[in-house]
């Protein structure tokens, strides 16, 4: 797990002026499964695509095992690329496609067939070799482009989005697929999604892009829990996302109170943003609150309710399993553990305000809910 | 309604394939009238298959149109791979100019291919022969390309781009993903485009004819030349499986089509017997090419000497009717010399043939007046008589020509005279009074007058009682006049279309070379030859000679020679029904022919025919423009009017390119 397999040094990538990736560094262990995640157009896909050989980068270097490899096309790098949307050999059957790499190595024949049957194993594709892939149902087409990919025992298997086209359920079951395979082989995995989700349940690291930067890199939980700015709080999950002051080392102040929190090491009076889950926050009676609000807003999400609360004019997402009728009152009280403190970064005041809550929710979890305002 | 459009439907079937049914039909038909069908039979097909001269051009044809559309296909599919991979801007910029040859009118293409092949051929290269085989081939390629890549292209487009690099991600470079993925993405587009591109080459005849030389025939070419003369029914037989083949080639197109299609809709994998088929099919491509490449290997490395003979239409005898195959003869004779015939229609096109460059011919036949009009611009050799022995059959009074006092450069071939032909059946004798028969209003709309502009003008000025030599412009200019005035009056101007005008009776009077009209009479006994001894006639020599353009004086003289034995002679005048300057070949000819006044009239009447003297080359050209005017265009044009003219095509010309570059920069404003 220790091992240096990869590291991109400096990497800047330039499109006809427009710069899509802005000096990424960033180091993959062998047999880590490693996760870039961003909006689109982060330059998440951009870095893959480096990786693999198919694009030059402007400035910077790939180093892979030691060595640079920016000029080595991608037919002799040791990586495989399992693709956005397959990219299947329509002419082949399942076994010819997963064939195809081992026959231009030049494979004997008995080899091939033992090596691509135990592959049809592996992604429980058994006794489909025969099969044209045309007549493969979505989930099946991935697994054999997953499997053509994973033949070929690459040292690094990168995956662009290998879910995207699934429906919700296959994509749940191919998580877990992916994640065992991985584990089996013990091959490096660099996956590429948009899918937050996605990204926490698979990866032993998560690298948050935006801009054609890393944001953040990290183990799922720390991403999640020590958010390093306002994109990644907001990004990764529910944000409520205030104005405040470090007074000093544990002791924040906002909204014109002072709290206890967990985080020190910032300057005395340094301006911060503070960033309150949504499903931290305890609901309380009105007199025994830290703050007290007003609800302004109710949706029903199945396993809990999400409430809009406006404080003093500014809006928080509480999520709740209890029901709070709009206009009803509430207090809140907030524990040190829940508070975490960020520097102020360039995404500070962009995020994390629930005041148009609508049109911020669709967009980040691209499901429609009853809007209220 | 439905109805109504189901009808429409098979009445628009019925008008698209009915002229191919007609000539299936008459390629099954006994008799040799187009008209009526009188019975079953296959012999059609035996003789075409009997028939080396015509296999053999099908055979260039089909050759050419595989290597062609091979060509076209290897370099399209990579243009089009090229192109694909453009910006999109530029992409589209390049696509619309390989579009263009496609769209271009295939004369300018033909034209301009052929100034080029010679510009560079003869002008850089210094070649004697800059239009061959080569260039023919290259002219093909140039028109197949555009398919190919206009085919390839769509399929290019709806390609995932992910395959190549998907390809490459499994260890293919790029040149190995283009074969064993890429390749089979754009196969049906490349299927299609070479069949396109190859039924384009089969039938080429626009842009063939302009850069075909002298060596390598294709079938259109030649049977443009048939078409004018009657068509032999075997020529239907040939005719009927070219559709048969290009018909099979479409459908088999559709059905891979289908088939693909239905693959996909079905998602059933490919059996096994259909990829057994497809295998088939590549190897019969592929053998089909080694052989034709083959062909073209053995063809080229003939060690023969190849003769190179130019020569007019029907006019050397080559074994049909019962006639000596002189060609054969000559061969036999001289194992080592392949004869290759071509044919032209007129003095004036042999003359701008051989001016423009390009080709090479060893020996050609011109008339009098153009071989004086080659003397003198240096366009042929002398002869070495030496190598002529047989020169001595010729009758003294052929000898010393005017056209040639000194004899160096010419061999009399042929003699006769231009009369009038006429139907019995449908002109009354009392009008047969002269050549003012041929202005007679009673016939008007069944006179079809000969079509050169010497010919025309001698019947004018022997009408008019002029020299059939004058240089006079007022002279000329009343020619002109008589002959606009005659226009309304005639049907056509023609030259070999005669025969099947005249013989089926569509037309009544027509002016013609004697020889010919005694080969019409044979197949119409109405009609009749009259030759106006009151006013005058001409009387033409047609002669031998070797152009300067030529490769092998040697075997040209040896043909010379060959021609002049009084025994080669005869039999040759059996077929073409001209007089012989040779009179010791009348014993070997026909009776009727030796005897005939029509082609030998006797000595009193000849004295009353002229021959025609090379005017100036100013007079030429004045007497040309003069006929096109008096002929071609409704009024008689003036010396003034031209001058004119050409601003109102370059007035077009701008209009067009003007409204062209709008119309494209107004497109392109829009889409942004």
């Amino acid at each position: 797990m220790s091992k240096e397999l990869i590291r991109l040094r400096d990497l800047t990538m330039e499109f006809d002026g427009e710069r899509i990736l802005d000096g990424i560094n960033l180091y993959i262990n062998d047999h880590e499964f490693l996760t870039l995640l961003g909006p689109s157009g982060c330059g998440k896909t951009t870095t893959l695509r480096i990786i693999g050989g198919f694009l030059t980068p402007t400035e910077g270097t790939v180093v892979f095992d030691g060595e640079c490899i920016n000029d080595v096309p991608p037919y002799k790098r040791q990586i495989n690329t399992v693709f956005q949307r397959y990219a299947l050999f329509p002419h082949l059957n399942v076994f010819d496609n997963i064939a195809f790499g081992l026959r231009v190595a030049k494979m004997p024949k008995e080899e091939i067939e033992q090596r691509v049957n135990h592959m049809l194993e592996v992604v429980s594709l058994k006794g489909y070799g025969h099969r044209n892939v045309s007549s493969l149902s979505g989930g099946q087409q991935q697994r054999v482009a997953i499997a053509r990919a994973l033949v070929n025992e690459p040292k690094v298997l990168l995956l662009d989005e290998p879910l995207g086209a699934l429906d919700l359920r296959l994509r749940k079951d191919m998580q877990n697929e992916l994640k065992r395979i991985q584990q089996a082989t013990g091959i490096t995995f660099v996956y590429v999604t948009h899918d937050q989700e996605e990204a926490l349940s698979m990866s032993d690291t998560v690298v948050v892009m935006d801009k054609g930067r890393i944001q953040q890199i990290g183990k799922p939980e720390d991403i999640y829990n020590e958010p390093k700015n306002a994109f990644v709080a907001d990004f990764i999950g529910e944000s409520n996302i205030l104005d405040g002051i470090m007074l000093a080392d544990y002791k924040v102040k906002f909204f014109g109170r002072t709290f206890t929190c967990v985080d020190a090491g910032f300057e005395p009076n340094e301006p911060v943003d503070v960033v309150i889950r949504p499903e931290d926050i305890d609901i309380v009676e009105p007199d025994q609150g830290h703050l007290v609000g007003t609800v302004t807003g109710i949706t029903f999400k199945g396993l809990n309710y999400d409430i809009i609360v406006e404080f003093k004019g500014f809006k928080w997402l509480i999520q709740t399993t209890d029901f709070h009728p709009v206009g009803a009152v509430i207090g809140i009280r907030l524990n040190p553990e829940d508070i975490h403190i960020m520097h102020k970064s360039e995404y500070s005041g962009m995020f994390g305000d629930y005041s148009s809550y609508s049109a911020e929710y669709d967009e980040l979890t691209e499901d429609a809910g009853d809007e209220e305002e | 309604m439905k109805k109504a459009n189901r009808v429409l439907t098979i009445l628009m079937f019925v008008f698209l394939y009915i002229p191919m049914v007609v000539l299936i039909v008459a390629s099954f038909n006994t008799g040799k009238d187009i008209t009526k069908f009188e019975g079953f039979t296959f012999a059609q097909y035996g003789e075409l298959f009997r028939d080396k001269d015509l296999l053999g051009l099908l055979g260039n044809s089909v050759l050419i149109a595989l290597l062609s559309t091979a060509i076209s296909v290897a370099f399209g599919t990579l243009a089009a791979v090229g192109i694909h991979s453009l910006k999109p801007k530029m992409r589209k910029a390049v696509l619309s100019l390989t579009n263009i040859p496609m769209t271009n009118p295939d004369i300018v293409t033909g034209v301009s291919l052929s100034l080029l092949f010679v510009f560079v051929g003869t002008g850089l290269l210094n070649q004697r022969e800059s239009l061959n085989f080569g260039t023919l081939l290259l002219a093909h390629v140039t028109f197949g390309l555009p398919y190919v890549i206009l085919n390839v292209m769509p399929k290019l487009q709806q390609m995932n781009p992910a395959l190549t690099d998907a390809a490459m991600d499994l260890g293919c470079t790029p040149v190995k993903a283009f074969f064993k993925v890429i390749i089979h993405e754009i196969m049906p587009g490349v299927v299609s485009g070479g069949i396109m591109a190859f039924t384009m080459s089969l039938d080429d005849f626009v842009i063939s004819y302009f850069v075909t030389g002298s060596d390598f025939v294709t079938l259109p070419v030649e049977i443009y030349t048939y078409t004018k003369k009657p068509i032999h029914p075997k020529v239907y037989a040939m005719f009927t499986l070219l559709f048969g083949l290009i018909f099979v080639l479409m459908l088999t197109m559709n059905l891979l089509q289908l088939r693909s299609d239905r693959k996909k809709a079905s998602k059933r994998p490919v059996s096994r017997g259909w990829k057994i088929a497809r295998r088939w099919v590549a190897g019969v491509a592929a053998a089909s090419l080694v052989v034709g490449c083959g062909f073209l290997f053995a063809n080229g490395r003939q060690e023969k000497t190849v003769l190179n003979v130019y020569n007019w239409g029907m006019n050397m005898a080559d074994g049909t009717d019962g006639t000596m195959d002189l060609v054969a003869e000559f061969e036999k004779r001289y194992p080592n010399i392949d004869v290759r015939m071509s044919e032209y229609e007129s003095n004036e096109v042999l003359y701008s043939k051989l001016k423009n460059g390009g080709i090479s011919v060893d020996v050609i036949i011109p008339s009098d007046y153009m071989i004086h009009r080659m003397r003198n611009e240096g366009m042929l050799l002398e002869l070495n008589f030496d190598n002529i022995p047989n020169f001595a059959y010729v009758d003294e009074q052929f000898k010393n020509p005017d056209y040639d006092p000194e004899n160096k450069y010419s061999v009399p071939y042929t003699w006769g005279t231009v009369g009038i032909l006429y139907n019995t059946k449908y002109v009354d004798e009392a009008d047969v009074t002269g050549w003012e028969l041929m202005w007679n209003e009673k016939y008007a709309g069944k006179i079809l007058m000969i079509d050169n502009s010497r010919d025309a003008f001698g019947i004018a000025q022997y009408l008019l009682g002029y020299s059939v030599n004058t240089t006079d412009k007022a002279e000329l200019q009343a020619c002109a006049d008589k002959l606009a005035q005659q226009r309304p009056l005639v049907q056509q101007y023609v030259m070999d279309q005669i025969y099947a005008t005249m013989e089926n009776e569509e037309a009544y009077i027509a002016a013609y070379y004697a020889g010919d009209c005694m080969l019409m009479m044979e197949e119409n006994e109405d009609l009749a030859f009259y030759l106006p001894e009151h006013q005058g006639f001409n009387l033409f020599t047609d002669a031998m000679c070797i152009p300067n353009c030529a490769t092998e004086k040697e075997a040209a003289e040896l043909f010379i020679n060959f021609m002049c034995d009084p025994e080669i002679s005869g039999a040759n005048m059996d077929y073409i029904c001209y007089a012989s300057p040779i009179s010791a070949a009348k014993e070997y000819m026909e009776d009727y022919l030796a005897e005939s006044e029509i082609v030998y009239p006797d000595e009193e009447l000849l004295n009353k025919g002229t021959s025609y003297q090379f005017l100036s080359e100013e007079t030429s050209r004045y007497v040309e423009s003069l006929y096109q005017g008096a002929t071609k265009i409704n009024s008689v044009s003036t010396e003034e009017e031209p001058s004119g003219k050409p601003i109102v095509w370059v007035a077009v010309a701008v209009l067009a390119v003007g409204g062209g570059t709008w119309f494209l920069i107004r497109r392109k404003k829009k889409k942004h």
